[in-house]
């Protein structure tokens, strides 16, 4: 039988109808910042599969361990005893040494030229040295085991609650019939329907934002077209939300960042700018690239006025900051989003922040806590482990982002702070909020070498200690 | 999906080494990991070496760290290198936990402190090695005769059978106020 092209239209189109209205559903709901509560509920059920899955594999290892333990015979007593028979030796020589001590402390009066209130100085000098000996050596022997710097760039902690996602896990055990099925019930809810579906709104968004800056391109009207721009934005951001499956809750949205102020957030991922771009407009700060990330920023900069500087200006960080501060000056110029750590963090501790940004003393610092939940997906990317196209492929085949953005109240520079003070107060306010371990660990430290003076400043600190006591 | 790491540990031989280090499979697994991570200049070597350990970051910036990465490697390895067995070993010591096996006892701990000192051997810390140590630990921060008059002043204080050295028992003395046990126990995680 011959498919006519009126049965392949028809086909075609009924295949395209529920997508075309899906499509609507979403652009209408980003437009007007509805949510119909999908995301969440579908959420709540994946928690409860997830606990359910967890449940099993907990039954089954109790079960294992049981017979293990049963195996082993009881501890032996020997080490014990050998342990006890050191111990008198020790004591017994203590017991003598006091004899001693007094008698070769007559006998080395004579030998000391000093007064016996330097020598017990002395002494307790040679024990708090000693005490910062055993805290270096101890120090030296967790870097060995596990540095806190490594910790930070590898994905966190293995997760208590596996989420059907083999990626968490660094081993997949087979240990139940039912878990494995489920994740492969999982695996291909993700890759077949969730994934396609994602993808086209990727590709709808990406539609979007050529088609408004055509539109825009065309707009007569300079005010009106940076507010449309604003809206239109956001309308883009929160499309593109959809596509990573991103339930985001902002907090104390009063002190969402004005117009003419820099925005301070810790970075965890690239979809960071996106999650913070559903709810306001930012100007972008960066290098002038080329190719499709060049056309990109092209297009961008049609809807607000981005800061882009060219590969040769970047390196100069006075001009930088001047242009900063020129467009700070602007009153109806959008906030400029600035993440100070430098790279991506895992999202369980905030590193140094560079001074660059807080050194611009007129502007308000409008800092924001990004913290994410890992259950669903982990939002961490690590650019040693994976190129930022599988990354999105891999944010693209999680369950879903869940991340809550807290809004901290504006903080300016003080009177004779500097901008290495001033930056670290803006970073303890957004570790405090976020729950995260502050640190002074330098971003940098992933790629390149730590600066020599930082072993110079801990001798320094030793030697002051020396000179006080 | 996901990471792959290089292969397990064979299965007897993490029964063995956790019988006689006293770690859980858990932990010994992820000290292998660590280790595996420590080497991966060298993936299919399985020892790792004194620059391998002196990589780390902050063992770099340790005013002692090439001490303790000596007293690891020449007191615990062989032949300049550490293999996971002798690795795991050494670390043991300083489990935080019950006594299972002999190794994290207080005078295990109190002997690895003593070797970080006495790099001769000979039991004893005489007047250089003091030096040496205290020398690290200060830096270009104070004149060499300073550190040598406060290195002088601390064997005579310490020194009770008069030899000018100080001997592993004075050594333990003027640790007893001190809870090395506490101060030296890490905690290994699951």
């Amino acid at each position: 039988m011959m498919i006519t092209t009126a049965q392949v239209f028809t086909i075609i189109s009924i295949i395209c109808a529920p997508m075309v209205g899906i499509a609507a559903l979403v652009l209408t709901l980003a437009a007007l910042n509805l949510s119909l509560g999908i995301r969440r509920l579908y959420v709540q059920l994946l928690a409860l599969i997830f606990d359910y899955a967890t449940k099993i594999k907990r039954d089954k290892e109790i079960s294992i361990d049981s017979n293990a333990s049963s195996d082993e015979p009881p501890t032996p007593l020997p080490p014990s005893t050998a342990k006890n028979k050191l111990a008198p030796t020790l004591e017994k020589k203590n017991e003598d040494n006091p004899a001693e001590k007094t008698n070769s402390s007559i006998h080395s009066f004579d030998r000391r030229s000093q007064d016996p209130l330097f020598n017990s100085a002395l002494l307790l000098l040679y024990n708090s040295s000693l005490r910062d000996i055993i805290d270096c050596t101890r120090q030296g022997l967790e870097a060995i085991v596990d540095d806190d710097v490594t910790k930070r760039f590898t994905s966190a902690e293995e997760m208590v609650v596996w989420n059907l996602l083999t990626r968490t896990q660094q081993q997949h055990e087979y240990f139940s019939m039912r878990v494995t099925l489920l994740w492969f019930l999982g695996f291909c809810v993700r890759y077949f329907i969730l994934f396609p579906f994602r993808l086209f709104l990727f590709i709808l968004g990406v539609l979007w934002m050529l088609g408004s800056a055509v539109f825009l391109q065309y707009f007569p009207a300079k005010d009106a077209k940076l507010r449309f721009g604003f809206y239109i934005n956001i309308v883009l951001h929160r499309i593109l939300s959809r596509v990573f499956s991103a339930i985001i809750t902002i907090h104390n949205t009063e002190h969402r960042a004005k117009c003419g102020s820099i925005c301070v957030a810790n970075h965890t991922s690239p979809i960071d700018v996106i999650i913070l771009s559903t709810d306001n407009s930012f100007s972008m700060i960066g290098q002038q690239q080329g190719g499709f990330f060049g056309m990109v920023q092209r297009t961008l900069s049609q809807t607000a006025n981005h800061i882009w500087f060219e590969r040769s200006e970047a390196k100069d960080r006075h001009m930088v900051a001047e242009k900063m501060r020129e467009h700070i000056q602007a009153h109806n110029n959008l906030p400029i989003l600035i993440f100070p750590e430098g790279t991506c963090i895992n999202n369980t501790s905030v590193m140094m922040f560079k001074k660059g940004c807080f050194e611009i003393t007129e502007a308000t610092i409008y800092p924001v806590a990004i913290k994410y939940d890992n259950r669903f997906g982990d939002a961490f990317w690590n650019s040693s482990k994976h190129e930022l196209f599988q990354y999105l492929i891999l944010m693209m085949t999680s369950w879903a982002i869940v991340v809550d953005v807290y809004y901290l109240p504006p903080m300016t520079i003080e009177e004779g702070e500097t901008s290495v003070d001033f930056a670290r107060r803006v970073k303890a306010a957004i570790a405090k909020q976020g729950g995260f371990v502050d640190l002074e660990w330098d971003g940098g430290l992933k790629r390149a070498l730590p600066k020599a003076d930082y072993k110079a400043e801990e001798q320094r600190k030793f030697y002051e200690m020396l000179k006080t006591e | 999906m996901g990471a792959s790491r290089s292969a397990l540990l064979p299965l007897d031989e993490e029964k063995s080494i956790c019988s006689e280090t006293g770690f859980t499979p858990k932990q010994l697994r992820r000290l292998y990991v660590r280790f595996q991570e420590l080497g991966k200049r060298n993936p299919a070597c399985e020892f790792l070496t004194r620059e391998e350990l002196l990589d780390i970051r902050e063992v770099a910036l340790n005013p002692l760290g090439q001490r303790l990465v000596d007293v690891i490697i020449e007191d615990y390895g062989e032949a300049n290198r550490i293999n996971f067995k002798q690795f795991a070993t050494v670390l043991a010591q300083f489990r935080r936990g019950k006594a299972i096996t002999d190794l994290n006892t207080k005078e295990k701990k109190l002997l690895f402190l003593f070797s970080i000192y006495d790099r001769n051997h000979d039991s004893k810390i005489d007047r250089h090695e003091l030096l040496g140590i205290l020398k690290m630990m200060v830096g270009g921060n104070i004149h060499d005769e300073q550190i040598a008059t406060i290195a002088d002043h601390t064997i005579e204080e310490l020194d009770s059978d008069g030899d000018l050295t100080i001997t592993f028992e004075e050594f333990c003395k003027t640790l007893i106020r001190i809870d090395v046990d506490e101060k030296m126990s890490m905690k290994f995680l699951n």
